[in-house]
């Protein structure tokens, strides 16, 4: 495989950890849905999740990224998930309002890679992010005239971080467009997510005219974490991430 | 480009039965005896082998090493891992094979129009629908 840029790398590592958590966290609420159904597509989504994750470290091995490091042997600032998957404390109007903004963007950011050698793996991940994103749909709107006060000002938080993931707005020139490692630049994937959610909720009770669209701040922007701030998943997900407790049964 | 329109392009053969025999047509006489060797290898979640799932896509032999490339129906498979100890641990007892390689492969994305109808008669007789 070729050498990719270096913002290339983080780009993917980015996407690589957000999934990774984000796995994380639909296991972790699978058995805490509503109804079944609800518990099957959250164990289902975090099966999914694992996987295209496996698949990513293997691309950022070959780009010299380090297994063991990949795969839980670094402190939490070193993570470059999206920021609002660092923890959710909320009920599962929250838990549905962070997950769904969080695995559109790094769907979208996927899909914006033009390489041929991902294309079949990027291919094999749509498949299953299309029946990902067409139920976050249906759940944010029945949550939407369900629980709309909790919908939107978990939105309000979360939506920013998803843009983070993303990048800042503004950007005069595209530096993996221009290496030809992406064919959608930061301001295309922005306008779709953007549009997508202004849309989604344009008929329901949720407004999102509380949401700062104009986030990330690019000066306060960590362009390896793509997020605005310190902090990093806790300790206990840190754990869990590397199978600490269970290492003895892993099979070599 | 959504995700259906991504799904939606080149995700394999239209005819699957044509997929199996392309990719095993160039096979030299040895590498088509590690073909059905693969081929006894069952499916660890269907009553089908692996060659009959269409997860392998090509067996390549020289000088005593094998290079084995291999595709999943699912990305996330749980026996991703076992399956792949499965071909390994096939081949490598066969005679003439001192090492073996197996590559994870996503083009072209597997699909269920890779299938036989034999095979989805098979699957639909132990009650998986298609």
């Amino acid at each position: 495989m070729s050498e990719w840029p270096a913002a290339a790398v983080d780009y993917v590592q980015a996407i690589t950890d957000t999934k990774l958590v984000l796995g994380h966290r639909y296991a972790q609420w699978s058995l805490a849905g509503p109804s079944l159904e609800d518990d099957i597509g959250g164990s289902s989504a975090a099966q999914e999740e694992v996987g295209h994750v496996r698949q990513l470290f293997r691309k950022l091995e070959s780009q010299g990224r380090d297994g063991d490091w990949l795969r839980g042997d670094r402190d939490p600032e070193e993570f470059a998930n999206a920021s609002c998957l660092d923890a959710i404390d909320g009920d599962w109007t929250a838990y549905m309002a962070t997950i769904a903004p969080v695995d559109r963007a790094a769907w979208y950011m996927l899909d914006a890679i033009d390489r041929e050698d991902m294309e079949g793996m990027i291919t094999k991940m749509g498949e299953d992010e299309y029946f990902h994103l067409e139920y976050h749909d249906a759940r944010l709107e029945t949550l939407a005239a369900e629980d709309p006060e909790t919908l939107q000002s978990t939105l309000e938080e979360t939506i920013p971080s998803a843009l983070a993931l993303v990048g800042p707005e503004g950007l005069d020139d595209d530096p993996l467009v221009d290496a030809g490692f992406t064919n959608q630049s930061v301001a295309d994937v922005r306008e779709r997510f953007i549009d997508h959610y202004r849309d989604l909720f344009a008929e329901t009770d949720v407004s999102l005219e509380g949401v700062d669209w104009d986030a990330p701040d690019a000066d306060a922007w960590d362009e390896t974490r793509r997020r605005v701030g310190e902090g990093g998943v806790r300790a206990e997900d840190l754990v869990q991430i590397r199978g600490e407790r269970n290492a003895e049964f892993a099979i070599e | 480009m959504s995700t259906k329109q991504r799904t939606g392009g080149t995700s394999g053969p239209a005819r699957k039965s044509e997929f199996v025999e392309r990719r095993r047509s160039d096979a030299s006489t040895f590498e088509d005896r590690l073909w059905a060797e693969l081929d006894e290898i069952p499916d660890p979640h269907i009553p089908v082998s692996l060659v009959e799932m269409a997860m392998v896509y090509d067996v390549s032999a020289d000088d005593g090493h094998v290079d084995v490339e291999m595709s999943f129906p699912c990305m996330g498979c749980p026996a991703y891992d076992m399956i792949k100890n499965d071909v390994r641990s096939c081949l490598r007892v066969v005679d003439g094979v001192d090492s073996v390689d197996v590559d994870v492969v996503w083009d072209p994305v597997w699909s269920k129009d890779m299938l036989t109808e034999s095979v989805r008669e098979k699957m639909r007789n132990s009650g998986i629908s298609l």
